[in-house]
């Protein structure tokens, strides 16, 4: 198996022809089922695509890193009670409500929704959009892609730019 | 960590780690006053009212567009507590740099070394040995009456000769330097792997194409048969085994990641035709009793 595939499997590395198709699956989620926002999160916290209103980038990073601790944390209670996993959370609020499903080992689908939805509504296109999701990121990678590379000196430009950073 | 070539953004998971009170949290916020604005975001803290890191601390450092791809740093804390290891263990998943935050306190030796051996334990859970991991230790609190010498720290804890940086980070002095350390490191690191998979990939040609392990609906079915469990669910039945089918289906081959371990998965169940026809009869024969009553109701005999 090609490196490319290796660190697409690990989901280490998402491709840009993926991610169009992740973007487009995200954005039918949100047509069907009226919710406001759709997130893909990486269990480490990382969000991997977002479609939808509402929320900026640093609020959306946030949101990412507490419902992948949130997971992390309901999967060990689920492992103290005797189930594999607790593969769906909800969170009612009064105006927005979260709905969050593991789509595979990796991957979370947080779906933001208001009361110009249900929450049935959410669940029936939640689980749907998990399976094209997998789909996507289950293909094999075809390695079209123009750049699936860092710059050889990107860990060194990292460095200097740190150095600016901290006004050295 | 993630390279995402689709948003060309590139976002690293940086982990603090140490014994209770040793600063790891007062380094975050340290972090957090000194940025720049449109570069940090906001500093989540889940704490207990008594201002313990209950779950962890959290910000993202924004360095912009580098060779094209807009790096991100996540930066967490773990609450150091021995009472919170269950937790600590779920922030350190996914850790792609580790920095170690020791008290220089008098008193402090001990927990400096539980905490380390700590650390060692739960990245082992993950198959992972600490040299594994970029990790650099600061030595906090330096400006302690009777701080102990790094010297000592040193050959007591750092028996893996990773770069050390002294520290007092309540006033700052070495919270920055500890931090673009480790930061370099870990993309340092990054090139390092992409070429030693970019040369492996070249010395053997890629493997033909085989069918997937296991096909698309064996995919849905397992995945679906997962879904079981939900927070609304109640536990399993007692007798009843989580391991292997339970039902006499071929087993679907799982597909393994390199991170993950292989799990067990639960064979969906097909009900036969056998059963079908058993649940019509029992239907027919409420239906039959429904109208019987109803019969009676309405001849006055009920």
């Amino acid at each position: 198996m090609s490196s490319d595939a290796d660190l697409k499997n690990a989901r280490m590395v998402y491709y840009e022809s993926d991610m169009a198709e992740l973007e487009t699956v995200l954005k039918r989620l949100l047509d069907l089922s009226r919710a406001k926002r759709a997130l893909l999160i990486d269990i480490e916290g990382h969000m991997v695509a977002t479609c939808g209103d509402g929320g900026d980038q640093t609020d959306l990073e946030n949101i990412s890193a507490l419902v992948a601790g949130t997971f992390a944390a309901t999967k060990e209670t689920a492992k103290l009670l005797g189930e594999e996993e607790f593969s769906v959370l909800f969170h009612q609020g009064e105006t927005d409500s979260i709905q969050l499903t593991l789509v595979d080992d990796r991957l979370l689908l947080g779906i933001i929704f208001d009361d110009a939805t249900t929450i049935g509504m959410v669940r029936l296109y939640a689980s749907e959009t998990a399976k094209k999701v997998m789909d996507v990121l289950g293909r094999e990678h075809s390695g079209s892609e123009t750049s699936t590379m860092l710059d050889d000196d990107f860990g060194e430009s990292v460095e200097t730019e740190l150095d600016n950073f901290f006004g050295e | 960590m993630q390279i995402n070539f689709g948003s060309r953004s590139v976002s690293c998971k940086i982990v603090y780690y140490g014994p209770g009170l040793s600063g790891k949290t007062t380094n975050i916020q340290k972090i957090h006053e000194q940025m720049p604005s449109p570069r940090k975001g906001e500093l989540t803290s889940i704490k207990t009212e008594g201002d313990r890191t209950l779950f962890f601390d959290f910000m993202s450092l924004d360095l912009g567009k580098i060779g094209g791809m807009e790096t991100r740093f996540q930066i967490y804390t773990v609450p150091g507590q021995v009472y919170y290891n269950a937790t600590r263990k779920l922030v350190l998943q996914g850790a792609d740099g580790i920095v170690f935050v020791a008290d220089s306190g008098p008193e402090c030796m001990a927990a400096n070394v539980e905490s380390w051996r700590n650390l060692k334990d739960n990245l082992a859970e993950r198959g992972l040995e600490i040299t594994d991991l970029p990790v650099v230790i600061q030595w906090n609190k330096r400006d302690l009456a009777g701080a102990i010498s790094t010297d000592e720290m040193n050959a007591t804890i750092n028996d893996i000769d990773a770069p050390t940086f002294e520290a007092v980070a309540t006033e700052g002095p070495g919270v920055l330097e500890t931090l673009k350390s480790v930061c370099g490191i870990v993309c340092r690191q990054l090139n390092e792997r992409q070429a030693k998979m970019a040369s492996a990939s070249k010395a053997s040609p890629p493997a033909p194409v085989a069918p997937a392990a296991t096909p698309a609906s064996a995919e849905t079915m397992r995945f679906v048969s997962r879904r079981r469990s939900t927070t609304q669910t109640t536990q399993k039945k007692k007798g009843t085994s989580t391991v292997g089918p339970t039902h006499a289906q071929a087993p679907v081959p799982p597909k393994t990641h390199p991170r993950t371990p292989v799990r067990p998965v639960h064979a969906t169940r097909k009900r036969s035709r056998s059963w079908w026809s058993k649940m019509f009869v029992a239907l027919g024969i409420i239906a039959a009793v429904l109208g019987i009553a109803a019969a009676l109701y309405g001849i006055g005999l009920w």
